[in-house]
């Protein structure tokens, strides 16, 4: 359980980093991302909805993201969330930044 | 909608009912779980199972209410401090909420207070032409001294708002009801009023000249010595309506006979009051 603890928080630091990848693709509402991100991890990781929607509102704040109404499935508005081209300069500048710290944890751990 | 998911929400957020970005938090956490409990049904989970692996997925939630609610506060202090004396022109302000937001000295032609939610706000001195507020909460919010040519407040919430002193050529006012709203000392002959309700509204000294009032309700309204010259109150709703001229004004008296108010409907008094005035009350029914 507590080796868990520190896998899943060493991966929740990545959160906004992770977001920005999946909306890079395309704009996707909120369940969506959560299902994504549990689906391409096989299910390793399993992001929770108050930490996702933390880190969006922060996106949103920041102006990395932005979000619309769009169709949803049982008749329902959905709010479909779209990045930016600010998030778009972020998301790369995480990724450099983290293949660097990779870099150096590597040759240190 | 799962009753027990509901309540459990609810729960969550009900000390922070009423913060907007909260409600709208709770929205969007709400969607999302209802499609994974429906998931999870169709998978063949049983209620109880679903609901609790449901639940589950949300995660510290109380944290993030809580960052939200000081992220909007964070926000909505920038809106506060940065508007005075600033160029604003065309800018994007739909949706966002600034009580008592300072807008003095600015150029905000052409921005967009759309659904906006403005309770308090003041608008001195500034060049507000061609602004949108259709759909905004204005309650309590003071425009005066300044230009508003051209802007709309269609189906905006208008509570003790004042425009008094102001332009207001070509401004529309469409379906609303007004509530202790101040017109005083305003030009009023070039704008729009389009099935609204006015209710212990203030139009003392504004000028009215040739304004189509007809089909709409006036309670408790001061037309004390404004400019009425072919005003039309075609099927209006006059209610305790005052139409106090100025002491010896033969302009005022002879304005009062050149407005329409076939028919109005309209309360003893106000039919007694406009009757001593000599208007035209042939086709008025007294209610």
């Amino acid at each position: 359980m507590s080796e868990n603890k520190i896998t899943s928080d060493l991966l929740r630091g990545h959160t906004d980093t992770m977001i920005l990848r999946l909306l890079s693709e395309a704009d996707r509402y909120g369940y969506e991302i959560v299902k994504l991100i549990a689906e391409r991890s096989d299910g390793n990781y399993e992001l929770k909805e108050a930490t996702m929607y933390s880190s969006l509102r922060r996106l949103e704040a920041d102006g990395d993201v932005e979000w619309y109404w769009g169709d949803g499935s049982q008749g329902g508005r959905r709010k479909y969330f779209k990045i930016t081209e600010k998030g778009k300069a972020t998301h790369a500048s995480n990724i450099s930044n983290w293949e660097y710290a990779k870099q150096v944890l590597e040759k240190l751990l | 909608m799962n009753e027990k998911l509901n309540q459990y929400v609810n729960g969550v957020f009900a000390p922070y009912n009423g913060v907007k970005s909260v409600d709208e938090l709770q929205a969007d956490l709400l969607s999302d779980l209802q499609e994974r409990f429906n998931e999870l049904k169709k998978e063949g989970k049983d209620d109880e199972t679903a609901l609790e692996m449901t639940i589950d997925s949300i995660g510290d939630i109380e944290q993030t209410v809580q960052e939200v609610a000081n992220l909007t506060r964070s926000l909505e202090r920038q809106v506060l401090t940065n508007l005075s004396s600033s160029d604003l022109t065309n800018s994007d302000f739909a949706g966002v909420t600034a009580h008592k937001g300072k807008f003095a000295g600015s150029s905000l032609h052409g921005s967009d207070f759309s659904s906006s939610d403005l309770t308090g706000s003041s608008f001195k001195s500034s060049d507000v032409r061609e602004a949108n507020f259709d759909n905004a909460n204005l309650t309590d919010c003071t425009f005066s001294t300044l230009d508003l040519s051209n802007s709309s407040f269609n189906h905006s919430i208008l509570v003790r708002t004042t425009f008094s002193k102001s332009s207001l050529a070509g401004v529309t006012f469409r379906d609303i009801t007004m509530t202790d709203v101040k017109m005083t000392m305003t030009d009023l002959s070039k704008t729009t009023f389009e099935n609204c309700t006015f209710d212990g509204v203030d139009f003392t000294n504004s000028s009215l000249e040739g304004l189509n009032l007809d089909h709409q309700t006036f309670i408790g309204v001061k037309f004390d010595k404004a400019g009425l010259k072919d005003v039309t109150f075609k099927g209006a709703t006059l209610k305790n309506v005052s139409f106090k001229g100025p002491a010896l004004s033969k302009r005022f008296y002879r304005a009062i006979k050149t407005i329409c108010f076939d028919d109005a409907r309209m309360d003893k008094l106000t039919y007694a009051a406009l009757k001593g005035l000599e208007a035209d009350l042939s086709k008025v029914t007294v209610i």
